[in-house]
């Protein structure tokens, strides 16, 4: 099994690092990207990556590594702290960056509408965060987000509770 | 009443849909005597002012597009950046539109929308959701302006009470899903329609490969 891991805390978080390790020794190959080192910037709504040049992000920074790894690796676990009970803005930020992984076109599957996507590819995403975020809203979320992008969720879940994560990628 | 509004698109003022949306908006809602001042997070030029504006008055109004399941990243950085009010008398409330034409897409970032005003030391004037919004800019001014019209009524109604009423909600905020005959139609003949229409407008945009490629793909499947 293949993991990549997206971190936005800074690489100083004792319990990110703690976690990685962890989750690196379960796995047969891991790669983590640190944000912090990484130039991403929001996404800027253009909608160049569905209608004008169909799949690449016209922000020209660091982030199409991180399209290119998403489907190289078998899972995703993105490590954010959280604000306001959500993920806070970097990682949403990351987060938002992953439209060109579905196209313009869209179907109806089970009674709601759902970008038609670009690979054939069942992504497998799974959310470790610091701080107080609200558990069962980051798992409501995680699951929309998965639904949209054709993929599953694998929880949400915090620190304390990294073991769950490893059950679920092993 | 005066309310400030707060553009929460990623998008520039200029190809905005929540701009045009918001400027509908403002017009029913400057129809019953009121006055508005709005702040395009877009700009982060605008952030102080948006934050003063926020600080310094009671009728706060948030328009955002839905971003993956929930609010846009810049309008989480710039809801980061705001302290909770430690005196009462703020309302906060919520215009949220989404591309898809369906009402309960919107459902998991209302949830998270609802959880702000409190946290933030504000009352909640409620959330208004409106779907099949992507079309707004690329369909043309007559398209466009048949589907902001309902948005002038919506702010003349908001504009009387500050807030979004059940009323509103339930005679605009719909479909809350599409019906058996509408889902049969988009995944039978509209389908192509819709296709044929996207691959209009990315070749007037200048695209000049398939809409479905796969650029990260050795091979296309």
């Amino acid at each position: 099994m293949r993991l990549l891991i997206i971190n936005t805390l800074p690489k100083e978080h004792l319990l990110a690092e703690k976690a990685i390790c962890r989750l690196e020794e379960k796995t047969a190959e891991c790669k983590t990207f640190y944000i912090e080192d990484m130039k991403i910037t929001p996404c800027i709504g253009c909608n160049a990556c569905w209608l004008k040049t169909p799949g690449i992000c016209a922000v020209k920074d660091d982030y199409e590594q991180i399209l290119k790894a998403y489907l190289q690796y078998d899972v995703t676990v993105f490590i954010s702290a959280t604000a306001l009970g959500f993920v806070d803005y970097k990682m949403k930020h990351v987060i938002d960056r992953i439209l060109p992984m579905a196209t313009m076109y869209t179907r109806i599957e089970n009674g709601q509408t759902r970008h038609v996507p670009r690979y054939n590819k069942e992504f497998r995403f799974g959310l470790l965060y610091a701080g107080k975020g609200n558990q069962d809203y980051l798992t409501q979320w995680m699951n929309r987000f998965c639904l949209n992008f054709h993929g599953i969720s694998l929880g949400a879940f915090p620190f304390e509770a990294w073991e769950e994560v490893c059950a679920c990628i092993s | 009443m005066h309310f400030v509004i707060i553009s929460g698109a990623a998008r520039t003022q200029s190809k905005s849909n929540t701009a045009k949306i918001i400027a509908a908006f403002c017009e029913g809602l400057h129809n019953c005597g009121n006055t508005s001042e709005t702040w395009y997070l877009s700009d982060r030029k605008q952030w102080k002012s948006a934050k003063t504006a926020f600080e310094e008055n009671e009728n706060i109004l948030f328009a955002l597009p839905l971003y993956v399941e929930n609010v846009p990243g810049i309008m989480l950085e710039f809801l980061a950046g705001l302290c909770a009010k430690e005196w009462p008398g703020t309302r906060i409330s919520f215009l949220l539109q989404g591309g898809f034409p369906e009402v309960s897409q919107g459902r998991c970032c209302e949830e998270f929308l609802n959880t702000l005003p409190a946290q933030l030391g504000c009352g909640y004037g409620g959330t208004f959701i409106k779907g099949d919004m992507f079309g707004l800019s690329l369909l043309g001014e007559k398209i466009g302006a048949k589907l902001l019209q309902p948005f002038i009524e919506i702010g003349r109604q908001f504009g009387e009470n500050g807030v979004f009423r059940p009323e509103i909600i339930e005679a605009y905020s719909t479909p809350e899903y599409l019906s058996e005959k509408q889902i049969r139609m988009a995944n039978g003949p509209l389908r192509y329609v819709q296709r044929f229409a996207m691959r209009y407008f990315a070749k007037r945009l200048g695209c000049r490969t398939k809409l479905d490629a796969k650029p990260f793909c050795e091979k296309e499947e």
